[in-house]
């Protein structure tokens, strides 16, 4: 049961530094990224090819280094963040809303395709696998995932706190003051694009960490067992906790996952029908989505900064009304459409 | 030259089933404004529909295309009124959200409903036949020709029925056609009905045309709809029609001196290209904007 428990809080702790990161791109900045599963892959991918060594006759996939597991996951960030600022500078250059969500969509698909099908890049849909151990064989395999779990938690701490820190900074203002008003953050002199694009590599960064612990916590990774819609879950926990609100990401991910993962283990799932189960699981998701948006878009810890940055003191009389102490922009107003219709 | 040629034959197929699954994509954009991920889970209902249709019922082609139509019709009017209705006065991201959530609810309602394994239909192929320098089947000319009287009725739809009209005002202005007398609500309605129905038949078409279908095969599908519909210009039929001719020929000429798997590829290089140079979509006049949808 210890076991059980260790994999399942390393999993949703791993999966909280992810979800810190897309809630960067998306709660911060505005822009709904979906090929954040691309970066999150890449950093599996890159951190696996640098530890294992050479790749042996049938399986095939570039570099085969075998460095030291934390030099690799540092290598690995790179170059998600290197790959990132192409699909970024892509995305992000003029494409806004349901233009940068679509650019996302067709680029996380694209290279899902060429990574299944280019062999010999990462060995195609077999994916790639071999097992290592960061702490050199000296620990027994029980003890290895405890310290393996502290020392996740104690990254995500880190992050947390870093991003907790950015949050609240004059950077973390002006990312949400361009997501609130482009026009008048562009008139008080802020780069539109360059704070966007920041705040994008920031959090594509931090999917490349999350890739990096979770290559060391599951050694083998291939495009049929991981489509981009395995991260639907980070999106629903995202909204759960809080959108813009480093505390409330962690805790919505924490809760979504064990959560999930606890509810729908007791799913029967009989052997004649092995995809009862996770399917179940997967429009659970879908539901917590779409009820989230819905019924209270601004999660359990909505984001509430005040006008200096600092967070507001709520007293228990405001907890259960909405809006009293700031509107929330992203629930209230209705947007004017724009007038671009069928051509007569 | 002979294989060039026979890929242009290919693509042609291909683009006739894309041009009817954008249109629909791009209807459901013009009325509702909503960018509607769940739509490639329409087409995978259509095919599927068939598919029962033909194994549990016996039904032949014909009544097969039909029960397609239906079903993805049923679909789209059950999106719109369970779902983008009630998220009418939320922004388009939010809505765009909530379709993933949808999207991903249905394919796996698919998945449990016929498993994971791949199914196919049983109709005949037919014979091969050299047509000009074009190598079909009498199946895929069966497809090309009721894709192009499908898409010949949707024009008509548009340019000579009350209900284009309605269509078209509402497409430009909600608020201002509610005021004109027109009832906003219902056009949207049959609107979704439509593009379920073009939908749900383009699904039948395409699990036709590849001969397997598993829950997946919209997904794909819903990529090249898309990039077909914001190429040539999103939000605009005739505009979507013209994207979806030139990326399927893109793809498959493209595809012959590569490999089809690579299609999605193409499909996306072709779509940055064109969000780069013209966002508006090819075939719409104007300069290129910054674009907020």
């Amino acid at each position: 049961m210890l076991q059980y428990w260790t994999a399942i809080l390393t999993e949703a702790t791993i999966f909280g530094v992810l979800a810190l990161g897309i809630d960067m791109i998306w709660g911060w900045s505005g822009d709904f990224d979906l090929s954040a599963y691309a970066y999150f892959a890449l950093g599996v991918y890159m951190t696996i090819i640098m530890t294992v060594g050479k790749a042996k006759a049938p399986v095939e996939y570039v570099l085969g280094w075998r460095l030291p597991y934390l030099l690799a996951v540092v290598i690995a960030v790179v170059v998600v963040v290197a790959f990132a600022s192409i699909i970024g500078a892509i995305a992000l250059r003029n494409l806004r809303d349901v233009y940068f969500s679509i650019t996302t969509l067709g680029a996380v698909w694209a290279i899902y395709y060429l990574v299944e099908n280019f062999t010999p890049l990462f060995n195609g849909y077999n994916g790639v696998f071999g097992l290592f151990d960061p702490m050199g064989g000296k620990l027994s395999y029980n003890a290895y995932h405890y310290y393996f779990f502290a020392f996740c938690l104690l990254v995500l701490f880190l992050v947390y706190l870093l991003v907790q820190r950015l949050s609240r900074s004059p950077f973390g203002r002006m990312v949400r003051a361009v997501r609130d008003d482009e026009r008048a953050a562009a008139v008080f002199g802020r780069n539109v694009f360059w704070t966007k694009y920041r705040t994008y590599l920031c959090g594509a960064g931090l999917a490349g960490l999350s890739g990096g612990l979770f290559a060391a916590y599951i050694g083998a990774f291939n495009p049929l067992d991981w489509k981009p819609t395995e991260i639907f879950v980070l999106y629903a926990a995202i909204l759960v906790g809080g959108r813009g609100n480093p505390r409330g990401v962690v805790l919505g991910s924490f809760i979504v996952y064990v959560g999930f993962v606890e509810m729908t283990r007791y799913i029967p799932s009989p052997a004649a029908r092995p995809e009862l189960g996770p399917a179940l699981r997967q429009i659970l998701i879908g539901l917590l989505i779409i009820l989230m948006l819905k019924f209270r878009p601004s999660g359990l810890l909505p984001e509430r900064l005040g006008t200096d940055g600092t967070k507001v003191r709520r007293s228990w009389r405001t907890w259960f009304s909405r809006s009293k102490i700031l509107p929330d922009p992203r629930q209230d107003d209705v947007v004017a459409e724009p007038a671009s219709g069928v051509e007569s | 030259m002979s294989i060039l040629w026979i890929s242009v034959g290919m693509g042609l197929a291909v683009a006739a089933i894309l041009a009817l699954s954008s249109v629909a994509f791009t209807l459901e954009y013009a009325v509702s404004r909503v960018v509607n991920l769940a739509h490639g889970e329409v087409l995978t209902i259509g095919a599927y529909a068939a598919y029962v249709g033909e194994t549990n019922f016996h039904q032949n082609l014909y009544v097969c295309a039909i029960i397609a139509t239906v079903a993805g019709s049923l679909t789209g009017m059950g999106l719109n009124f369970g779902l983008i209705e009630r998220f009418r006065n939320q922004k388009p991201l939010s809505t765009l959200i909530a379709t993933l959530g949808a999207s991903l609810i249905l394919q796996n309602l698919l998945l449990i409903g016929f498993g994971g394994a791949s199914v196919s239909y049983q109709f005949a192929q037919g014979n091969l036949l050299h047509v000009g320098p074009f190598l079909w089947t009498t199946l895929t000319i069966k497809v090309m020709v009721s894709a192009v009287v499908v898409a010949g009725l949707i024009y008509l739809l548009l340019q000579r029925t009350l209900l284009g009209k309605a269509l078209r005002a509402v497409s430009q202005n909600r608020e201002l056609a509610q005021v004109s007398g027109i009832p906003a609500r219902r056009v949207v309605m049959q609107t979704w009905a439509v593009a379920g129905a073009v939908s749900g038949f383009a699904g039948f078409l395409y699990g036709e045309t590849i001969g397997t279908i598993t829950p997946t095969i919209g997904n794909g599908f819903l990529l090249l709809s898309i990039t077909a519909a914001v190429g040539g210009g999103l939000g605009r039929p005739y505009a979507t029609l013209g994207g979806a001719v030139v990326l399927g020929l893109v793809m498959s000429i493209a595809g012959t001196y590569t490999s089809s798997a690579y299609q999605l590829v193409i499909a996306f290089g072709f779509l940055v290209v064109m969000l780069l140079i013209k966002p508006n979509g090819m075939f719409v006049r104007g300069r290129a904007l910054t674009v907020r949808a």
